[in-house]
């Protein structure tokens, strides 16, 4: 994808963070545009870094990060950062990527279907043994590292 | 980027004027989903929450080319190439909650980095259910991990892209973009209510597989304890972009050698049994 048609698709992803966070918990858009700008912002940067950093990791990484980065007591804009994003609720930019991701999967309601009751018996097993088996090893490695 | 680079698209505007339906309609369902907001049952000690991503999956599948056929099949391939765009500002929303908790990373760091091995779980117990119920090959792909893109990418690139495993793995990533976010929230608020875990450890779980799961299962578990809000939210988001860079050399190093060796051990086992395999092997895949 072209830089521009990111921007375009970020901005279009915005316009939803915005309308969930007025429609849903009641944040106007006045109040919800710095946060807006900075989370655009931040992962058209993190857009930018995935082409011209020759090392393999998912832009999400890069989002994840520069994030980080930006809120750090070291970073200067630190305080304008996280209280602006404050202004927007946890869950609201996720709606629409649930919109995508619903869309996205449309085609293969039919093929879901047909593997029927087994995999979807599997696919619990393995989701609630990676969860718990990740509960059991986090615990353990956090209580490790407070001992240390 | 290169100038030789291939693009989908013209041109920004004929991206816009192919995709405008699904931009539409998407925020015509944040409207709706988000409208309708968050819904909470309580279930003995217990509660499930629905949140709206969920209503919005639900309405995006309905509209599809299978049922409505509000969308056809051109836009839904364009629609996944959304979602990646969409999970990038909440995954910044959730880096700028970890940088203002940088302390806590920083106390948890060598947690995080070992995060990732607890995965292991996930395939002893899934690959006996897989093979009770009859699968044999495809269930080492689909037992091994979490099949989200990556884990099925390394899948392919081992077995090969119409190997058995690949078959199982594939199946696996439809369940779990099917019902993956809305189960993992769902679970996690169950497996928060056992009070075995602390909210931080609970955060840290949260941040295996996709993007998707870990923000149904943070922002369940963040409605159950408020208090800890920010921990779990903090723990997700590290421990997610962490297990997106070391998932693919545990699943190519440690799931996968796990799942071959547990397999030869269960096979014997598994060889008579006849009642639940129907005709056996790969009819079961796709």
């Amino acid at each position: 994808m072209r830089y521009k048609e990111w921007i375009f698709l970020l901005i279009i992803c915005a316009m939803g963070t915005g309308l969930a966070n007025w429609v849903g918990y009641g944040i106007s858009i006045q109040k919800s545009l710095p946060g807006l700008i900075i989370l655009t912002t931040i992962s058209v940067l993190a857009v930018v870094l995935v082409n011209i950093i020759p090392l393999k990791l998912p832009i999400i990484a890069y989002c994840s990060i520069l994030g980080l980065l930006s809120a750090a007591p070291f970073s200067p804009i630190h305080t304008w950062v996280i209280n602006s994003a404050n202004a927007i609720e946890f869950a609201a930019p996720f709606t629409i990527v649930g919109s995508f991701a619903g869309l996205a999967i449309g085609d293969k309601l039919k093929q879901f279907m047909s593997q029927g009751w087994k995999y979807v018996i599997v696919g619990m097993v393995v989701m609630t043994g990676t969860f718990l088996g990740s509960c059991l090893w986090d615990s353990m490695t956090l209580n490790l590292t407070k001992l240390l | 980027m290169k100038a030789n680079v291939e693009y989908m698209y013209k041109s920004l505007r004929t991206r816009f004027y192919s995709e405008k339906k699904i931009y539409l309609i998407s925020l015509f369902f944040v409207l709706i989903a988000d409208g309708i907001g968050e819904i909470k049952f309580h279930l003995g000690s217990g509660i499930i929450i629905l949140f709206p991503v969920f209503y919005a999956i639900i309405l995006g599948v309905l509209s599809g080319p299978q049922v409505s056929k509000i969308i056809n099949t051109k836009e839904v391939q364009a629609a996944s190439k959304l979602v990646i765009v969409g999970i990038c500002p909440f995954i910044v929303k959730l880096g700028i909650t970890a940088g203002a908790n940088l302390d806590m990373v920083i106390n948890a760091g060598p947690a995080l980095l070992l995060h990732g091995f607890g995965n292991v779980l996930g395939l002893i117990l899934g690959l006996p259910v897989a093979m009770l119920l009859g699968m044999r090959r495809e269930a080492i792909g689909a037992c091994s991990s979490l099949n989200r893109e990556y884990h099925m990418a390394v899948i392919n690139d081992v077995y090969g892209a119409s190997s058995a495993e690949s078959d199982g793995s594939l199946a696996l990533y439809i369940v779990g973009g099917m019902i993956g976010a809305i189960y993992f929230g769902v679970m996690a608020s169950f497996v928060a209510m056992l009070g075995w875990f602390t909210p931080q450890a609970l955060g840290m779980a949260s941040g295996v597989g996709a993007g998707i799961f870990m923000a149904s299962a943070s922002a369940s578990l963040a409605s159950i304890f408020p208090a800890h809000a920010a921990a779990i939210t903090t723990m997700a988001s590290t421990s997610n972009t962490i297990a997106g860079i070391t998932g693919i050399y545990i699943t190519m190093f440690i799931a996968i050698p796990l799942t071959e060796k547990f397999y030869k051990i269960l096979l014997p086992l598994f060889q008579h049994h006849h009642i639940l395999r129907t005709r056996g092997g790969r009819q079961n895949a796709l």
